[in-house]
């Protein structure tokens, strides 16, 4: 079917994909590693300032040395006086959460899977991303969940008494916000939907609240909207040479139209 | 309350919302308007081909790129091997006269 | 009047891809020619069922729905399965015949289908 170009081309795919994998592994490394260098070329320079921060504290001792030290030691380094980001460090505890002030509902999401990994690291996700948006949560609840059922027969009809069994189990959990604000909330579910997990479906309901007097907020933006719209609603209309006198009914019941309709 | 006073408020009500205001209860066939269409749900039963092979062709054609469609050529090549055993399609009969001939020779 | 044949519904071009049949060609043609004339139907069945109207608009309009062609009508669609074109024991659920689902859930195509014992 293809050419030789288009075979050719494919099989430079193959060959870009092999350095991927290799990259990866040696990112999540780099970002912690190089941090610390950083912080510990420019402290030094200042040498009589105290400590800015709690990252660069074991390395003002000594600035006579080589401002670059070997991998090695600066590895060896992590583990000891140095600690992680906060927000790094986060990720190994439970997901922090927003008190609720009013406790009012505001946004539903549900989310369903297949697999309780995929739907658990998910909603943990979810939780987290709205802690950093500021906006209050609770759940994840497990709802029940959905089992679909089917019996089919092994073969032909003949041999009905030997069928097989196959199952569906919809895993569902359920994350509710609660008075978060409207724009917050937008931008939570589409921070969601840029960063979808595989094999996880989302499903939200949004409620908007709007104080006691939108009927005058309506009427205040009724021209606005009045004159956003009045380019689409000029082209509609009636022409002027095609207004008849009869009545739809005459029309109905003319023979040609009934010819018309019928062939 | 009344019963017209009553009947003036669900009048108003069904003005307001763009209801049917229907006190006799007489069968006006709004049940009809009120259905979703259901012929795209149906429609959309078998898979569409977005695209064909054909489509590939033609975007490959002005880069100057050759492509070869094997089914196509499988497929010409059996018709030139039918016609030349005689085995091909007849010719279109553009008249009445050309097919009513057609049948009369059997 | 003459009725038109049922060539008209043919589409110029045929833009099914998977599995294809004669009867799945015909089934997909009514599909198309019923959502092409909905709006139509819906209007003829609306004009029956008003009480409102005339008896002979409401006749005449019984007359119409009952001349449209016969591909123009819902009750003439039937699933049938999008990977063998059978229209027997098709689930909906995935638009494919029983033998057809036990053959790709075995496979592993169906996601989260997993044989079940209890």
């Amino acid at each position: 079917m293809f050419t030789n170009t288009t075979r050719s081309l494919l099989g430079a795919g193959k060959r870009l994909r092999v350095p991927v994998p290799i990259r990866s592994l040696s990112s999540p490394s780099q970002p912690s590693a190089p941090t610390p260098t950083a912080t510990q070329e420019t402290a030094p320079q200042p040498a009589a300032s105290p400590a800015p921060e709690s990252v660069s504290t074991p390395t003002p001792e000594q600035p006579s040395e080589p401002l670059v030290k070997e991998w090695s030691e600066r590895l060896g380094a992590l583990g000891k006086g140095t600690r992680l980001p906060r927000s790094v460090q986060a990720i190994y505890m439970r997901p922090l959460r927003r008190k609720a002030e009013y406790g009012l509902p505001v946004c539903d999401l549900q989310l369903r899977s297949y697999s309780v990994e995929n739907v658990e690291f998910f909603a943990d996700f979810a939780i987290r991303a709205a802690y950093y948006l500021n906006l209050p949560v609770s759940g994840p609840v497990p709802l029940p969940r959905i089992v679909e059922r089917w019996t089919v027969p092994r073969s032909n009809f003949v041999h009905k008494k030997s069928q097989e069994n196959f199952e569906r189990i919809t895993l569902r959990r359920l994350i509710q916000i609660k008075d978060g604000n409207p724009k917050a909330v937008q931008a939570w579910l589409a921070f969601l939907r840029k960063h979808a997990f595989y094999g996880v479906g989302m499903k939200a309901n949004v409620w908007e609240h709007d104080s006691l007097d939108v009927g005058k907020s309506m009427d205040e933006s009724l021209p606005e909207i009045e004159k956003a719209l009045g380019s689409h609603l000029a082209q509609f209309g009636q022409r002027k040479d095609n207004s008849v006198e009869s009545s739809i009914f005459d029309t109905l019941d003319s023979d040609r139209f009934a010819e018309r309709t019928s062939r | 309350m009344s019963q017209g006073r009553l009947l003036d408020l669900v009048k108003s009500q069904c003005r307001i919302f763009s209801l049917n205001f229907n006190p006799q209860r007489l069968r006006l066939g709004n049940k009809i308007l009120r259905q979703r269409l259901r012929g795209p749900a149906l429609a959309a039963w078998y898979p569409k081909q977005e695209v064909s092979f054909r489509d590939l062709q033609n975007t490959y054609k002005p880069l100057g790129l050759t492509t070869f469609d094997e089914a196509e050529d499988d497929r010409e090549e059996a018709i030139q091997i039918a016609k030349l055993r005689g085995k091909g399609r007849p010719k279109k009969k553009r008249t009445a006269a050309e097919s009513r001939s057609a049948k009369k020779k059997k | 009047m003459s009725k038109p044949a049922a060539s008209l519904f043919h589409p110029k071009r045929l833009n099914l891809s998977g599995f294809i049949n004669t009867r799945l060609i015909r089934d997909h043609n009514k599909r198309m020619a019923f959502e092409q004339t909905e709006p139509e139907r819906q209007a003829l069945r609306y004009m029956i069922r008003n009480t409102s109207l005339p008896g002979r608009t409401r006749a005449q309009a019984q007359l119409q729905l009952s001349q449209m062609h016969a591909y123009t009508r819902p009750t003439q669609i039937k699933n049938r399965c999008v990977a063998s074109g059978t229209a027997r024991s098709v689930f909906r659920d995935f638009r494919i015949n029983r033998y057809q689902f036990r053959l790709q859930a075995l496979s592993g195509e169906l996601p989260g289908v997993k044989k079940a014992s209890w």
